[in-house]
C-alpha cells in the first residue's frame, strides 16, 4: 500500500505549501503597505467621498441639516446619493465605529461632516480622521479643549450656536412690548439641557436692564407642548393677571402656552425660539411676537462644504484665522414685520446658497466661559 | 366593590379595613384640595396680605377647577380604558402609541375631508375610534392566541404605534384649526369647557359598561379568579380580546381630547400618558392583580394626580418634585390596598 502512503504525503506537502504561500501573500502585502506613501503626506484628493454623520432623519431639525448637505453635493454637479449617510441613532460608539469603517473603506480619501453625538466623542473621531489623512468638520458637539488649529489642516472647522445672546434679544423684544414693567414667566426645556440653560440665562441678562419687570417664575416644560400647556395653566392660577408676558425656550413650548392663554381668553405677548414653519406662521398672524431661526439647512451644507474644499485643496485651513476655524452659526430674528418675507425667502423656497462663501452668514468666533 | 375584599383576621377588622380602603382615595383628594390653599394662606400671611382661607384662594376657585378639569380629560379617557384591563388582572401599556396613531390619523382624515366639523370631516372621529379599537384588538389577539404576557404585547404595540405615527407624520405637527372642533375647549357652559361634559358622558358610558353589562361583569369574573370563570363556562379569551378592544377605543377618545385641548396632532401627543394613567388607576384604588376597583375609582385617581400637578405649580414648588410626590403616592396606594393575608407570594 505504499502508493497510498506516498499520495497522502504528497497531498500534505502541497497543502502546507499552499498555506505558507497564502500567509506570505497577506503579510507581504501588509509589509509593502508600510513602505508605501503615507496618507498624511498625500495632502489633498481630487474626488474624496463626502459623508454626513448624524443622529437620524426623522427629527425635522436633522432632516434640515442633511438636506443642506445634499444641496451642497448637488451644487458640485453630482447626484444627491453621492452623499454618504452615517446614522448613529444617538449612540456615540456607533458614530465612532462608522467613521472608522468609512475611513478604512475610503483609505482616508474622505471629507466628513459630523455631529459626534456627545462632546467627549469628538476627540477620538477627530484623531481617527487626522491619522487616516481625512478632512473633518464638526457641528454642535466638542469639548472646550479640542481646537481645529491644533490639528493642522485635517480638522477643518467647528460650528456651534450660542443661544444666550439670541434668547436675550427676544427677551428684550418681549420686555419692550410690555412697556418695561409687569411680570414675566419662563417655560424652559429639559432642565439639564444646555440650550435650556442658555435660553433662560439670556432672559435673565435682559432683565438686568429692566428693573421694573419681575421674573415671576421659571419652570421646565421639557420641550413638550402638552407639558407646557399644563405648566402655563398652573402659572395662570398662581399669578393670574400679574403675568404680562411669556418667554418660551422653544416653539413647541410656545404652542402649548398659546392654547392655555386661549382657553382663558387671555391675550399677552409671547416669544419663542427655533423658527419652525408653524411658529413663523403664528408670528405672521401676530400671535407670537418673535422667534429665532438658526438656518440648519445652511449649517449642514456649509459644514460638508468646508471639509470638501479643504480636502480638494481649494483652501488651506491652517492659513485661516481662528475665527474661520471655530465659529457660531447664523441666527435670524423673525418678527411680525418680516415674517412673511422670511417665510417666502427661507421656507417656501429654500435659497440657493453659495457654498464657497464659508463664513459670510456666520456669527463670530466661539467664546469659552 | 367592598364585597370583593375578603380575608383578614376577624369580620369586624375586615369590614373596617374595607370601608377605609373604599373611601381612602376620596379622602386623599379632599385633603389635597384643602391642603394647597393652606400654603397659599401661609404665603400671603408672610407677605402681610389679607387672606381669608379658601375664599381668597386662587387654587380653590371655580376657574382653577375648570383648568384642572381640562388638564385631566385626556388622561381620564386613557385611564378609563386601562382600568378595564387592570380589573381583568392584565395590563395595557400601549396607550402612548395608540393615542399618537389615533391622533395623527384623526388629524389627517379630518383635514382631508374638509377640515371642519360642519363638513364630512366629522367622519374622522369614528375613524379615529376604529383605529384605536383595531390597535387594542391586535393587542388582545396576540395576547390570547400566542399566550404572550399582556404587558409585553402592549408595550411592544405601543412602540409600534409610536413608530407608525412617526412614519405617518415624518416628525411634523398637524394643526387642527377648525373653530367648531376647538369649541371643545373654547366654549364654556357653567364655567367648564364642553370637553369636560363630553368626558363626563364617556365616564357614564364606561360606568354603564362596567356595572350594567355582561361584558363588564365578566371583566371582574376574569380578574377575581380566572380558573373559576373558566370552570363556569366563560369564554375568557373572548372577554380579554373585547377588553383590549374597548381599552383601545377609550385611548382613541383620549387622543381626540388631547388634540381638542392643544389643537395639534403629532407623534408626541401620546407622551406621558402611560405614567399618568397607570398612576391614576392605582392611586384611585383599583388593585393591580384585578377584580377590585372601577372607573369611578379612576376618576378620583385622575383628579388626585391632576390636583397635585396643578397645586404644586400654584404653591410654587419646583416641577421635578411633582414626579417624586406622585411616585411616593403610588407606592403608598399599593401598600394600602394590598391585603397581605390573602397573598402567599409576590412576583
Amino acid at each position: 500500500m505504499s502508493f497510498i502512503k506516498k499520495f497522502i504525503e504528497a497531498e500534505t506537502l502541497s497543502r502546507r505549501n499552499f498555506l505558507l504561500a497564502g500567509a506570505y501573500g497577506i503579510s507581504g502585502a501588509a509589509a509593502m503597505r508600510m513602505f508605501g506613501p503615507s496618507p498624511i503626506m498625500a495632502a489633498t484628493y481630487s474626488d474624496p467621498t463626502i459623508a454626513w454623520s448624524y443622529r437620524n432623519r426623522t427629527n425635522p431639525y436633522w432632516n434640515e441639516i442633511v438636506s443642506g448637505g445634499e444641496a451642497f453635493v448637488e451644487s458640485l454637479g453630482k447626484s444627491k446619493d453621492f452623499l454618504t449617510h452615517l446614522i448613529n441613532e444617538g449612540s456615540s460608539e456607533k458614530s465612532l465605529a462608522d467613521v472608522k469603517a468609512l475611513l478604512a473603506k475610503t483609505n482616508g480619501e474622505l471629507a466628513l461632516a459630523i455631529d459626534t453625538n456627545d462632546a467627549p466623542n469628538a476627540r477620538p473621531v477627530v484623531e481617527a480622521c487626522v491619522d487616516a489623512g481625512a478632512y473633518v468638520s464638526t457641528l454642535w458637539n466638542k469639548t472646550d479643549d479640542l481646537h481645529p488649529w491644533d490639528f493642522g489642516d485635517h480638522y477643518v472647522s467647528h460650528m456651534s450656536w450660542s443661544d444666550e445672546g439670541p434668547a436675550e434679544q427676544t427677551a428684550r423684544i418681549l420686555l419692550e412690548a410690555i412697556g418695561g414693567k409687569g411680570g414675566v414667566v419662563h417655560l424652559g426645556g429639559i432642565a439639564s439641557n444646555n440650550p435650556a440653560i442658555e435660553r433662560l440665562d439670556g432672559l435673565k441678562n435682559a432683565l438686568k436692564d429692566y428693573p421694573d419687570v419681575e421674573l415671576l417664575d421659571a419652570q421646565p416644560a421639557d420641550w413638550d407642548t402638552q407639558k407646557a400647556n399644563q405648566v402655563m395653566q398652573g402659572f395662570i392660577t398662581r399669578y393670574g393677571d400679574e403675568i404680562s408676558g411669556v418667554h418660551c425656550a422653544n416653539d413647541t413650548i410656545g404652542y402649548g402656552v398659546l392654547e392655555a392663554l386661549r382657553a382663558e381668553g387671555m391675550d399677552i405677548p409671547i416669544v419663542t425660539y427655533d423658527g419652525n414653519p408653524q411658529a413663523v406662521d403664528l408670528v405672521a398672524q401676530g400671535k407670537i411676537l418673535a422667534t429665532v431661526f438658526t438656518n440648519p439647512h445652511w449649517g449642514g451644507g456649509i459644514t460638508a462644504s468646508l471639509a470638501y474644499h479643504a480636502a480638494v485643496g481649494h483652501f488651506k485651513p491652517s492659513e485661516e484665522p481662528h475665527e474661520h476655524r471655530e465659529f457660531y452659526g447664523p441666527t435670524i430674528f423673525i418678527t411680525p414685520d418680516d415674517a412673511l418675507e422670511f417665510k417666502a425667502n427661507y421656507l417656501e423656497n429654500v435659497p440657493t446658497y453659495d457654498w464657497t462663501d464659508f463664513w459670510g452668514p456666520s456669527n463670530g468666533q466661539i467664546m469659552y466661559k | 366593590m367592598a364585597d370583593f375584599m375578603t380575608g383578614g383576621n376577624s369580620p369586624l377588622i375586615s369590614t373596617l379595613r374595607n370601608i377605609i380602603l373604599k373611601w381612602a382615595p376620596l379622602f386623599v383628594l379632599a385633603s389635597l384640595v384643602l391642603l394647597f390653599p393652606i400654603f397659599e394662606w401661609l404665603e400671603d400671611f408672610q407677605r402681610g396680605k389679607d387672606h381669608i382661607y379658601l375664599i381668597d384662594s386662587r387654587f380653590f376657585s371655580i376657574r382653577n377647577a375648570s383648568r384642572i378639569a381640562v388638564a385631566a380629560t385626556p388622561g381620564l379617557m386613557v385611564a378609563i380604558g386601562v382600568t378595564f384591563i387592570i380589573i381583568m388582572g392584565s395590563i395595557d401599556l400601549s396607550m402612548e402609541g395608540t393615542v399618537s396613531v389615533s391622533a395623527v390619523i384623526f388629524a389627517f382624515v379630518f383635514i382631508a375631508l374638509g377640515g371642519t366639523l360642519a363638513s364630512w370631516a366629522w367622519l374622522a372621529i369614528p375613524v379615529a375610534l376604529v383605529v384605536g379599537g383595531i390597535m387594542g384588538f391586535i393587542n388582545g389577539v396576540i395576547h390570547v392566541m400566542f399566550r404572550v404576557p399582556s404587558f409585553m404585547v402592549s408595550l411592544a404595540m405601543g412602540f409600534v404605534g409610536t413608530g407608525f405615527a412617526l412614519v405617518l407624520t415624518g416628525g411634523d405637527r398637524i394643526r387642527v384649526e377648525d373653530e367648531l372642533f376647538r369649541s371643545l375647549l373654547t366654549v364654556r357652559w357653567l364655567n367648564f369647557p364642553i370637553m369636560c361634559y363630553v368626558a363626563l358622558l364617556a365616564l357614564l358610558v364606561a360606568w354603564f359598561i362596567q356595572s350594567r353589562t355582561t361584558l363588564g361583569r365578566n371583566f371582574y369574573a376574569v380578574g377575581g379568579g380566572e380558573e373559576l370563570a373558566i370552570a363556569s363556562g366563560l369564554n375568557v379569551s373572548r372577554v380579554r380580546i373585547m377588553g383590549f378592544t374597548l381599552a383601545g377605543i377609550f385611548f382613541a377618545l383620549g387622543a381626540l381630547m388631547a388634540v381638542g385641548r392643544i389643537g395639534i396632532a403629532e407623534t408626541a401627543t401620546g407622551n406621558n400618558f402611560m405614567f399618568i394613567s397607570i398612576t391614576a388607576v392605582v392611586v384611585g384604588g383599583t388593585a393591580l392583580w384585578g377584580g377590585i376597583g372601577g372607573v369611578l375609582n379612576t376618576l378620583v385617581g385622575v383628579l388626585i394626580v391632576n390636583v397635585i400637578n396643578n397645586g404644586m405649580v400654584v404653591i410654587g414648588l419646583p416641577n421635578w418634585l411633582q414626579d417624586g410626590v406622585l411616585g411616593v403616592l403610588v407606592i403608598t396606594a399599593v401598600v394600602l390596598s394590598t391585603n397581605r393575608k390573602t397573598i402567599s407570594f409576590v412576583k
